[in-house]
């Protein structure tokens, strides 16, 4: 049974190379020696060009989200006049 | 610089446990604001905020993992657990949905007309979409077990093949499911009926499109050489809620669609 689904999926398939026909290289043990430098950095904002500018879009997005949710929890509390 | 002696893992500080109580609070603040204000910038807030938290701690985990080499036996041991408490946990979710229906069906009362599907409800017919839904999910089972053993016996070929397959049929049991509920001619406030029906399919379809989504992320590492053919605790994550989400729609095609009509 998993042969004919192997062949039914091969049948929609490209040309399948001899060679790994994924997109990716291996890029595993760059990773691997980045990540493992004695160099006291966090994994959060190590690793990808866009880590530390992610990570202050959150915080702002939680921080200031959560300050906003505060005051329109207190609007909502004193209705049309406010203390 | 001191090395430790030990296996486990003393998991540096992270700013996404704060953030993710911080994106709990917007979501359910947000829903107040929208169920009695209409309005939706806050539920929208939290939402992005929790899947960017979400996106940023799971991507730290894979760093400690497949990365720094943080994940020793002893501490895939953990993880293993980790993830069996929390599907028992999902398990104990759907079984409060299951007593609401219970509760209701097998006692039918005067307000159902004394009988069940109540008055005036037309149910599914179950030999038909909801049959082949079955199918599908049972296949997508095959599929994934498939993808592991080629995954253990380190051909990558197939794996993602397999993977991909699974994925495929997930989401095409969501389709389905979706075409379905266009069908229906009863909504989830038409009594008792509606509401446990789409209260418990509801909320398992919501956990298909999540282990879609667990399985499509396996996809992607699998792709880029993080599982070897010993060490792939994610993917088995990942199998391991696949086949729940599975077994829950069992449960639920036999109760609700099959009996419950």
């Amino acid at each position: 049974m998993l042969w004919s689904l192997l062949a039914l999926r091969q049948f929609g398939q490209r040309t399948i190379s001899t060679t790994s026909h994924s997109h990716f290289k291996n890029r595993v043990p760059e990773k691997q020696k980045l990540f493992q430098e004695d160099d006291g950095i966090p994994v959060y904002p190590e690793g990808w060009v866009a880590d530390v500018p992610l990570y202050r879009a959150t915080m702002i997005l939680t921080v200031g989200g959560t300050a906003y949710a505060i005051y329109q929890l207190a609007m909502a509390s004193f209705p049309k006049k406010q203390d | 610089m001191t090395h430790q002696t030990h296996a486990y893992h003393m998991v540096n500080p992270s700013p996404w446990p704060l953030t993710g109580a911080l994106s709990a609070f917007l979501l359910t603040s947000g829903l107040i604001m929208w169920f009695h204000f209409y309005y939706t910038l806050l539920l929208a807030t939290g939402l992005l905020a929790s899947a960017m938290t979400m996106f940023q701690w799971w991507r730290d985990v894979v760093r400690e993992g497949t990365y720094q080499g943080h994940h020793t036996p002893p501490v895939q041991k953990g993880l293993r657990y980790g993830m069996v408490l929390f599907i028992i946990s999902e398990i104990f979710f759907f079984a409060g949905f299951f007593w609401a229906f219970y509760h209701s069906s097998l006692a039918p009362t005067p307000q159902t007309g004394g009988h069940w599907p109540p008055t005036g409800i037309l149910p599914l017919n179950p030999m038909e979409v909801p049959l082949l839904n079955t199918a599908v999910l049972l296949a997508s089972g095959v599929t994934i077990t498939w993808a592991h053993h080629s995954l253990m016996e380190a051909n990558r070929k197939e794996s993602a093949q397999a993977l991909l397959m699974t994925i495929a049929l997930g989401a095409y049991f969501t389709y389905l499911q979706m075409s379905e509920y266009s069908e229906t001619s009863f909504t989830i406030s038409d009594g008792i009926y509606g509401s446990t029906f789409f209260m418990a399919t509801g909320f398992h379809g919501l956990h298909v499109i999540i282990g879609t989504t667990f399985l499509a992320t396996c996809y992607i590492r699998q792709q880029m050489y993080h599982f070897t053919s010993s060490h792939h605790f994610g993917f088995e994550a990942a199998a391991w809620y696949w086949h729940f989400v599975d077994v829950v729609w069992l449960f639920l095609y036999i109760s609700i669609y099959w009996w419950g009509s």
